[in-house]
């Protein structure tokens, strides 16, 4: 890797403003995404801040209406909690499903936002739930989050500090790997909220995250598969848009029985 | 930076950019971690860092300060630990390039599953790529130091 | 810490501790770092290569040139015995040159290595060389490559076109076909594959300028292959390379010969005048390993009225990559064509193969080395036949078979099996895999929409008889009575040390912990061949025995002394020489004590064996699932009944068989290097190429059926690729058996999800 300052940041403030004072600086939380980045020197920054030694940043709580997701909590911390298996069962699938053991002892949920690969598997739990992606200045809606392919909302010196996710009735995460990567060839999430609201999210299968309008739809009027057809459908070696539809599909079918069923 | 490697402390001149793998191998000279890819895929270069299962090859030397490594060099102490000697009894290594890796995430599965069910060991070993064996004995070792554990604790 | 409890090989007790040694566990004081620059295009002619930004650049001590190449005298790299097209002319060959000279003909091509003081500081540096390449259009398969028009990657070249390759009866296989009652083909695909062993290819080299000798160190299949090769590419006498490598991380065949990076190596070490160290990143070592495989089998049946087989012709297609390397036009030509009848009594055979040129990187051997690709194209085609003409195909085979009487059995085209007993085998199968009540399984599964398939194929393969005449073996003793053996041989995971071992305790009882084994070192030579062709076991093995027929025979006498007794009283058991009365001598006792009488040296030995082809076989069964949602394939269960011979070590025998099934599953379901059509390869690293991992195949079988060989001394047939041998055919056949209710026939591996559920949707 190229050289770089390592900086570790004790608050939010002083990460901020190291970034601010120096040129090319990048955050770091987990580093499961930007280290292999670096590695192969796509990217380059003179400057990483740790933001994982930022205390309290790493918590999971429980409010009434809201969990609540500190920015550098690992995955396997979400897998394994107690409230969120509890509170957002899906979420705990979903969190289980990422990478492998060793990825998911270091990599974190802001992290994972903040990259917004079009095949990870946060952006689909989070905007299925209603999350606030809540930063050092701001909550963004994730609605408004992802805005396309590897990019958020986020500005530059922007700092995730917890995510807080409404809590649904119900919320099944499913997900097809892609055999080499492990990451979503296919992967969806319902969650079901009261009123009949239901919020579908898929990601692996277009240029971004989104919502689709069909499934939710077709959630309450069973019996109806559901079309998905979009422009930016992902066709490449490991699969044709085809199959990723078609396992869209599967998997749509697959946690909606789940939740009926329970 | 100070960082605990085995059960010993070192104060270690380390660069902003070495990863942890390098400390371990090139600095101090613990050469049983190995570096199979660029990918984060392979998991030769698993080692545990506060009794956690990490890959060595995508952490910063600096992001583990103050941590304590175990490698596969420390997991003996008077004698073989029940996987490094289960893994030999059941025949889990050809070429043992990819064995101090798969050992450590055994390790760590065990901590966690202590006896696991054929879907756990899949996934807690879904870290790690090997090349010669077929996995088949892999699994039979898991399985034979999990029982080896659990008899050892009665 | 106490001695350790018992372990499975002797190899173990380091390799589960950390303290194995493999090429990058070397390290010297003041040494220093290379890193490759390589081409980033497929095809394109180098007009000028400017390289004075990397020289300036920090750390950088020097950079090696193709210049420099030239001035070394270097040669280009090995390239295997040539062939001949049947009108007489020989192959046309390519031969890789170590540095890129007027061209560049496969991305990843080495081009030059910085040396640096740090390996970041030589990576660097390498990025700042300015390349002045004028790209030309690029062929990535045979169809273009072979297209009228199609760029010309070697200018001698015509058409990409290296070789035609012949073998067999044109005539009389012409004849069959026309006599035939029942004629079928079939096409398949044997992938192009990237044999990824775990431990990334590395070198490190050091030079002495007093000695004028060099040290290497660096993954290797045997050491006077690696040597051999140095020489011819350097020039430097094998005499003066020391070769030591301990611990080889994988190798399936791909490290039989030197690469660039070693001949460089040598160079730089002596230019420089410090140690060398290059390691390959995985990412690199995808463009510089040889790939594997990347076949074309076109098979042709001929059957009469009541399926015996009259003749059988393929027609293939061999990708060579960018260059003729090494092993490489073996495996399309006359490996698949030795063994091309498989385990069945055919008349008329005939086989033409075109080799050619594409814009990738060089094949060469990669497990199996066609034996596997031609079993994977006979089983197909057998199981395609019969289907397509109403046989039941496991009469078919059976009816078909080479009955024991008729061996040993010359089958026209190259090879004369040892001996085999396949009806044994396939009910043995049958039996274990509960075949004759699959038809109830299936119903079953379907009742649950799932599509079960049950495939079986019966494989023979083809083990080396070797690139050296014979195989030695040095043994010698030291003061505490240890026995320690020179080998020629390069393992790389198969346990050597463990099973010569074995040999030696059994033929003449010195204790496994009193024997060393020892592969390659420089100032032992012996005549051998290295470890390739699934060969070594019998290879070295009946060297081994032989060396202990010698040790004992050297024994008698001194036992006959020290005992104070006549060569006649004594016998031979329990591992020492008995007499009555006395007290028994074993053999290391024996040794000991000649140290102690200053006579050291009397019971050492050179042992030697010759050991020809033999033909290790097998049956192997399959029952997948496959879930016509989403195109995933489960194996229920995989049977292997394998005759091996004589095994000396089951357990590392079922190891071989286990790996080289997984492998085989690899390429089934998963694996292929895909290259774009201006030759990036799109597969290029993990992240794009899975490899199969643990659970793949939870429910396997293994049972072995000895069928001794007489063609070497242990009676062993060798098992190291068979696993491969058996697993593609019986993977293939088992999805196109789930498949073929759909109206599926034909499929090429890997049969991934997508694929698979692709193909179903087109079927509807």
């Amino acid at each position: 890797m190229n050289n770089f300052q390592f900086h570790t940041a004790l608050n939010t403030s002083s990460a901020k403003e190291v970034f601010s004072s120096n040129e090319n600086a990048k955050f770091l939380s987990g580093g499961m995404t930007l280290l292999p980045s670096m590695k192969h020197g796509l990217i380059q920054p003179e400057h990483l801040i740790d933001l994982c030694k930022i205390p309290n940043l790493n918590q999971i709580r429980d409010s009434q209406e809201y969990l609540i997701i500190g920015a550098t909590t690992k995955h396997d911390t979400v897998a394994n909690s107690d409230i969120v298996k509890s509170s957002i069962p899906g979420l705990a699938m979903l969190a289980s499903l990422i990478g492998d053991p060793q990825v998911r002892a270091r990599g974190t949920i802001g992290g994972s936002l903040a990259n917004n690969d079009p095949a990870a598997d946060y952006p689909s739990g989070a905007l299925a739930l209603k999350a606030q992606i809540v930063t050092d200045r701001r909550e963004i809606s994730a609605d408004d989050f992802f805005t396309g392919f590897y990019s958020t909302a986020l500005e530059e010196d922007e700092i995730i500090t917890e995510i807080k996710f409404a809590k649904p009735v119900k919320s099944v995460y499913e997900k097809c790997k892609q055999s080499a990567s492990g990451y979503a060839l296919a992967g969806v999430f319902i969650a079901v909220y009261p009123n009949n609201e239901i919020r579908v999210a898929v990601t692996g299968v277009g240029a971004g995250v989104f919502r689709w309008k069909e499934a939710e739809v077709a959630f309450l009027a069973s019996g109806t598969k559901p079309v998905l057809d979009r422009d930016d459908l992902i066709s490449d070696l490991h699969a044709p848009s085809a199959y990723r539809v078609n396992m869209a599909q599967v998997l749509f079918n697959k946690a909606a029985s789940k939740i009926k069923n329970n | 930076m100070q960082i605990k490697v085995n059960g010993q402390s070192h104060d270690l001149a380390v660069q902003d950019n070495a990863l942890l793998i390098e400390v371990i191998r090139d600095q101090l000279q613990l050469t049983g971690t190995h570096n199979g890819c660029d990918t984060t895929q392979c998991g030769c270069c698993t080692v545990l860092m506060n009794e956690t299962a990490v890959k060595s090859c995508t952490i910063l030397a600096k992001q583990a300060e103050g941590a304590s490594i175990q490698t596969i060099e420390g997991l003996a102490k008077d004698q073989l630990h029940p996987v490094q000697q289960a893994f030999s009894e059941e025949h889990g290594l050809q070429c043992g390039y990819c064995t101090p890796g798969m050992i450590m995430s055994t390790v760590y599965l065990l901590q966690r599953h202590p006896d696991p069910t054929d879907e756990q060991i899949k996934e807690g070993l879904a870290g790690n790529i090997c090349r010669c064996t077929g996995y088949v004995n892999i699994i039979k070792a898991v399985k034979s130091a999990a029982k080896k554990i659990q008899d050892a604790t009665i | 810490m106490n001695a350790p409890q018992k372990l499975l090989r002797k190899e173990d007790y380091r390799l589960i501790t950390g303290q194995g040694k493999f090429t990058s566990d070397w390290y010297y004081d003041d040494m220093c770092y290379a890193y490759m620059i390589r081409s980033p295009y497929a095809h394109g002619i180098i007009h000028s290569i400017d390289y004075e930004q990397v020289k300036n650049s920090p750390g950088v001590i020097r950079v090696i040139t193709a210049q420099d190449v030239e001035a070394a005298g270097m040669k280009t790299l090995p390239t295997g015995a040539t062939m001949q097209n049947p009108d007489g002319q020989n192959q046309i060959l390519a031969p890789m040159p170590v540095l890129a000279t007027d061209k560049v003909r496969f991305v990843g091509q080495p081009i030059a290595m910085v040396i640096a003081k740090t390996y970041e500081e030589a990576k660097r540096a390498a990025e700042l060389v300015d390349m002045n390449i004028e790209t030309l259009e690029a062929v990535t398969s045979f169809d273009s490559a072979t297209e009228a028009n199609a760029p010309k990657l070697h200018d001698h070249v015509e058409g990409n076109l290296s070789l035609h390759f012949v073998k067999g009866d044109q005539a009389a296989t012409e004849k069959a076909f026309e006599n035939a009652t029942y004629v079928s083909s079939m096409s398949v695909k044997s992938q192009r594959l990237i044999g990824s062993p775990m431990e990334l290819r590395s070198v490190v080299a050091k030079y002495d300028s007093l000695s004028d000798r060099y040290i290497i160190h660096t993954p290797n299949q045997g050491i006077l292959g690696m040597l051999g090769a140095l020489e011819h590419i350097t020039g430097i006498p094998k005499s003066q390379i020391d070769l030591q490598t301990q611990d080889v991380g994988g190798s399936f065949g791909i490290r039989g010969g030197a690469f660039s990076e070693s001949a460089l190596s040598l160079l730089a070490a002596k230019l420089v005048g410090k140690p060398i160290k290059w390691v390959g990143t995985r990412s690199e070592i995808f463009l510089s390993d040889w790939h594997g495989r990347g076949l074309e089998l076109n098979g042709f049946i001929a059957l009469d009225s009541n399926g015996k087989i009259l003749g059988l012709r393929f027609e293939n297609k061999a990708d060579l990559g960018a260059y003729t390397c090494y092993f490489g036009s073996f495996i399309g030509a006359r490996n698949v064509s030795i063994t091309m009848n498989g385990v069945y009594d055919i008349p008329a055979l005939s086989m033409s193969s075109e080799l050619y040129f594409t814009n990738t990187v060089p094949v060469s051997a990669y497990r199996g080395a066609g034996r596997p690709d031609i079993a994977y194209a006979i089983e197909r085609l057998i199981d395609h036949a019969a289907h397509e003409h109403g046989f039941d195909p496991i009469e078919l085979r059976r009816k078909n078979f080479i009955q024991p009487h008729q061996f040993p059995y010359n089958n026209q085209i190259g090879s004369v099996y040892d001996s085999g007993e396949f009806d044994r085998l396939l009910n043995r199968a049958l039996e274990m895999s509960d075949y004759a009540n699959f038809e109830e399984r299936r119903q079953k599964a379907l009742a649950n929409n799932k599509l079960r398939g049950i495939g079986l194929a019966y494989f023979l393969e083809a083990s080396g008889a070797g690139t050296a005449p014979k195989d030695q073996v040095i043994g010698q003793f030291t003061q505490d009575g240890i026995l320690q053996i020179f080998g020629v041989t390069g393992a790389s995971g198969q346990g050597h040390e463990t099973s010569f071992s074995q040999i030696v305790e059994e033929k003449i009882g010195i204790s496994h912990d009193q024997i060393q084994y020892f592969a390659g070192q420089s100032d032992k030579l012996m005549v051998g061949s290295g470890t390739g062709g699934s060969r070594t076991l019998y290879g070295a093995g009946s060297a081994i025995v032989n060396l202990c027929e010698q040790i004992l025979e050297k024994s008698k006498p001194i036992a006959a002394q020290l005992m104070k007794v006549s060569i006649d009283q004594l016998t031979f058991r329990n591992g020492a020489w008995h007499a009555e009365g006395g007290n028994p001598f074993s053999i290391s006792e024996i040794a000991k004590q000649l140290f102690v009488e200053g006579q050291p040296n009397q019971l050492n030995a050179t042992g030697e064996a010759s050991s020809g082809a033999t033909y290790p076989n097998g049956c192997h069964v399959a029952e997948v699932e496959i879930d016509p949602d989403t195109g995933v394939t489960e194996i229920i269960q995989y049977v292997a009944v394998d005759d091996v011979g004589v095994a000396i070590s089951p357990t590392l025998v079922q190891g071989q068989i286990h790996g080289g099934i997984v492998q085989g599953i690899g390429q089934a379901f998963y694996e292929q290097a895909i290259y774009d059509e201006s030759g990036q390869l799109l597969t290029g690293s993990f992240m794009d190429y899975a490899m199969p991992k643990a659970g793949c195949l939870m429910n396997i079988k293994t049972e072995k059926i000895v069928v001794p060989t007489k063609n070497n001394i242990l009676g062993s047939k060798g098992v190291g690729e068979s696993g491969c041998s058996g697993s593609l055919p019986t993977l293939s056949n088992a999805v196109i058996s789930a498949l073929r209710p759909k109206g599926i026939t034909e499929m090429d591996m890997p049969y991934t999800p997508a694929k698979v559920w692709m193909a179903l949707q087109n079927s509807n």
